[in-house]
Formats: C-alpha cells, structure tokens, sequence
C-alpha cells in the first residue's frame, strides 16, 4: 500500500506545527485549511446535525492548545478526528442529560442524522443517507472513516478507541448492510 | 451470486477507490474484481457512498483561527535535587533529639507542677503556721490528719465526727500574711 495522500502530508503537517509553534500563524491557517473540510464531513456523517462549524472550531482550539501531547505516531488528521469524536460524545452526553426524561438508545443518532433531509437534495444522495441510518452509531462511524476518509483499519481503531480487528469487523458488517439496503431500494 | 471468501481484497477495496495502493496490490485487487461479482458489488457500494460524501457546511478557517490561543510552550518544572542519604539521617536525627528532649521537659514540668501542689497543700494543712517552712513533700494529713479520711462521711462514727467538726471551725484556711502587731503589755513602763 501506498502511503495515502494524508501520509504524504504529514510531513508538511509537522513542518507547520513546528513554523506555528514558532509564531508563525499563517501555518495554523494552512493547518485549519487544510483538515478543516474533512472534520466538518465526519462530524455530518456521525450524525451532528447543528452547530458543525462550532464543532470543528473546539477541535482545533483543542488540538492547537495541547500540541505537545501530539507526539506524531499518527497522522495528524487521525489525531484531529479522535479530539472530535471526544467532543462528539461530550456533546452527545450533554444533549442525553438534557433530555434526560426521554431514555436515549443507540438509534438516537440515526434519528439526528435524519436532519440532514432538506441538505441531500440528490437521490443518489439520499439513497446512501438512508443506507447509512440503517447502520449502529459505531459502523457508521467505521464504514465513513474507511469508505469516505480513506483511513487505515489501525487509524480507524485509534479514532473510536477500538481495536483494528474490531473496525474490521464493523467494516464488513456495515458494507454488507449497505449493500443489502441499496440493493432492496 | 457467491459471497467472497477473500476478506484480504475485500478490505482493501476502500484502499483501492482512494488510489492509496501501490502497483502490485492495485494490479491483484484489479485481477480478482474481473472475476468476482460479489467484490465488484462492493466496489460499486464504495464508489457510491464515497463520491456521495454528506453534505458538510463550509468552515470559516479565519475564524477558527482566530479562536487558536498563541503557542505557550511547556516549561518543564524545576525538579529539586533528590536529598542526599546523609541528609535524611540528619533530618530524622534531629525528629528524634526534638521529640525525646521535648518529652523530658514536658515530664519534668509535670513533677514541678506535682511538688507545688503538694507544697500547697502542706501550707493549707498546717493552717498557714508553716507558710514559710512548708516542707518538700509534706502531706497536709500529716499535719492534720483529722481533715483527711477515705470513703463517705457516713463512715465516721460520731465522735469522729465531732472532731472534724472541730478541727474544721478552727482551721483557718486563709492565713494571714501580715502578723499582727506585738503591742507590749507592759507598755515598757518598768523598763
């Protein structure tokens, strides 16, 4: 396997941690530019259905403030997509507190992902959303990080804080769910 | 249509639609999906959700980043340096001079405290006559040993009784300091 082009960046990604740590702030933008796209349509695709661009912000606010954790064994998007999951379920955990008369169970979040309908216009589109509400909270999460972000089953287990056999085992249930679904449409 | 077995293509699948494989495995995966349909079907599963990526708001990088505090490194904490063997048996020394010494004085101020008392109640016994002489460690029923009995007052007899009684409306417990002035009864006059 090549390495991805994420790999490829991620030389570039250390260079400019290193230029920004050094004050240069113009790095942070190129940093924020450049992954900033990729968080925003994780976070869609794990069912966030409002306040996505606040979302991504923490993330960055989070990751720049701590980049002496960041020890560079993972690519740095995979570092950025693990903040925000964590944030993700913060926030999850907020909302579940919040509503706390109405039990919350795992299809919950399908549900939020359904708020996406006026977003997908295309059927295409609207096809492969359904497809995925049909998916448990952590294939949907597995299957969009392999199938849409591209990243390593290894990646993949550091972001939801799994093991690679385990996404493995979440991929190929959830393509053949997917498949199943798409193919009775 | 027969499921695929090979779960090693099958993973690589998603590997395959980024473009991410080198030559030898794109040319293998290649190979294998002209002869498998089950894996072609999954590809076309892949192909469609990836290039249906979700609709994601733009972000406002700017923004972001103006909410990015400054850099502040990490200053490592000055670490003390690690006390030497010696130093700690000098430390533990000086605990165990300060709690011994510390208990002989508390000890020697309890036996002045006790011989006080009992000077005390030496003076008291004697009715003030021995204020001045009131020897070390005398006991005040040594000097009145009507005023000293054990047990309940209901264990007196009543000549017992009676003399404590006695002994009690002379004993003055408040002595005097002063002495009375020594007037001559005979005025001198035959002197």
């Amino acid at each position: 396997m090549t390495p991805s082009p994420d790999r490829k960046a991620e030389a570039t990604d250390l260079e400019l941690i290193d230029r920004w740590k050094g004050g240069d702030s113009r790095a942070a933008t190129q940093l924020v530019g450049r992954h900033s796209p990729a968080l925003a349509r994780f976070a869609v695709s794990a069912g966030e259905r409002e306040g996505v661009d606040e979302l991504v912000q923490d993330t960055f606010v989070r990751a720049f403030t701590s980049l002496d954790s960041f020890r560079g064994e993972s690519s740095l998007r995979t570092w950025l997509f693990t903040i925000e999951r964590r944030l993700m379920l913060d926030r999850r955990r907020a909302e579940k507190r919040s509503r706390a008369t109405v039990p919350v169970q795992e299809t919950d979040s399908v549900s939020e992902y359904g708020a996406l309908d006026g977003l997908i216009a295309e059927e295409a589109q609207e096809r492969v959303r359904r497809s995925l509400d049909a998916l448990s909270p952590t294939q949907r999460e597995v299957f969009t990080l392999r199938v849409q972000q591209g990243l390593s089953y290894k990646e993949i287990a550091e972001v939801v804080g799994s093991t690679e056999g385990a996404a493995r085992v979440h991929y190929h249930n959830a393509i053949q769910r997917v498949k199943e679904f798409l193919k009775n449409e | 249509m027969n499921k695929c077995i090979d779960s090693q293509i099958q993973e690589m699948l998603p590997d395959l639609a980024h473009g991410t494989l080198d030559e030898s495995s794109r040319m293998r995966v290649e190979a294998h999906l002209a002869s498998c349909e089950s894996c072609r079907e999954d590809m076309v599963v892949i192909q469609t959700v990836k290039n249906a990526a979700v609709f994601a708001p733009s972000i406002d990088v700017q923004r972001v980043v103006r909410q990015i505090p400054p850099y502040r490194a990490i200053v490592p904490g000055v670490q003390t340096p690690a006390r030497s063997r010696v130093t700690q048996w000098l430390v533990a020394a000086g605990f165990i001079v300060a709690v011994i010494g510390g208990g002989s004085l508390l000890m020697s101020k309890r036996d002045k405290a006790t011989a006080t008392n009992q000077q005390v109640a030496g003076v008291a016994a004697d009715g003030g006559r021995q204020f001045d002489s009131a020897a070390p460690g005398l006991r005040a029923t040594e000097v009145a040993p009507s005023l000293a009995f054990a047990g309940s007052i209901d264990d007196l007899s009543d000549s017992s009784l009676v003399q404590l009684m006695t002994d009690m409306s002379q004993f003055d417990a408040l002595p005097a300091r002063e002495p009375e002035p020594v007037f001559a009864m005979d005025g001198g006059e035959g002197q």
